[in-house]
């Protein structure tokens, strides 16, 4: 039978440099970039960064070069399989297209969370509000 | 290259921070520190909604209100110019303190600071030295510490290094 002890060992992103991420900053915005550096906060160096926004079943790049990103910015990254990539059910579409319908679903959200916040203020609760269109 | 290298590699070159806030600002990155903080040049800002408009002549921003930098594609090729030029400099420097670096000066009593003098290659090994008092002379004179050969502590190929009480 395998055994089934685990070992722990510390963890690093030494693993990742060079390869292809996927990294999420804490305002919703999805990059996906190489790898360069990073340091003992977590602040990495992407380069051929793309920023990629996601809309139903589809998704647009924006071309964006070299990234420095604060480490306490990001809330998770992931290396990116290019195998699997070219599998996805997701439809790459021209960019200008994507950012309208962002632009739209973004009013329409703020609207919702407006009448939501005045409601809840109504029946006499406290609601916390996102500072910075942070997502997390 | 560490990240922080990199920005400071960047400096004098056009770059792009965006803040947490999400207002961004665009201008020649004058000067950083390592806390990211940053002193830029003829800048442009932006509010998060993209609709005002600021110039600003100069500024300064404090690292921990950073989202991000974007910095131009050029700067990966300068960075890799500089560590060349630093493998060569360090190369250069490596026989700093190695040859005849007499501690003579250490005899006995209070031995303070005797990393940094014993040159390149020992640095690592005399910073260790500050807090092993294990010293020479001075307090502890212990026939067996004699005989430069043992010196852990003194690094390089130091001289005669330490207080050698013959």
């Amino acid at each position: 039978m395998d055994s089934f002890q685990i070992f722990t060992t510390s963890t690093s992103l030494v693993d990742s440099v060079d390869k292809k991420l996927l990294v999420v900053l804490r305002d919703g915005r999805k990059l996906i970039g190489i790898l360069r550096s990073f340091d003992q906060f977590a602040n990495l160096v992407l380069q051929d960064t793309i920023e990629r926004i996601y809309v139903a079943d589809t998704y647009g790049d924006i071309p964006r070069g070299i990234f420095i990103i604060r480490g306490e910015n990001v809330v998770l990254l992931g290396e990116i399989d290019e195998e699997k990539e070219d599998e996805s059910p997701l439809r790459q579409v021209p960019v200008e297209d994507v950012l309208q319908i962002q632009r739209e679903e973004m009013e329409a959200k703020v609207k919702r969370e407006k009448t939501k916040h005045r409601m809840l203020s109504d029946q006499g609760f406290s609601v916390d509000v996102a500072e910075f269109g942070e997502l997390y | 290259m560490l990240p922080l290298s990199l920005l400071n590699t960047s400096q004098t070159h056009p770059i792009l921070v965006e803040l947490k806030n999400g207002e961004t600002f665009n201008g020649h990155l004058v000067n950083c520190d390592n806390w990211m903080n940053l002193t830029l040049r003829e800048v442009i800002q932006t509010s998060s909604d993209g609709d005002r408009f600021w110039r600003l002549t100069e500024c300064y921003i404090r690292g921990n209100t950073i989202k991000y930098l974007r910095v131009p594609d050029e700067i990966i090729d300068m960075v890799k110019e500089d560590a060349a030029k630093q493998r060569v400099a360090g190369g250069r420097n490596s026989n700093r303190g190695g040859a005849g670096h007499n501690g003579g000066d250490q005899r006995g009593g209070h031995h303070s600071h005797q990393g940094g003098e014993r040159g390149g290659r020992g640095g690592g090994r005399g910073g260790r030295g500050d807090y092993n008092k294990t010293g020479r002379g001075g307090y502890n004179n212990s026939g067996g510490d004699r005989g430069g050969r043992g010196g852990g502590m003194r690094g390089g190929r130091g001289g005669r290094g330490g207080a050698n009480q013959a």
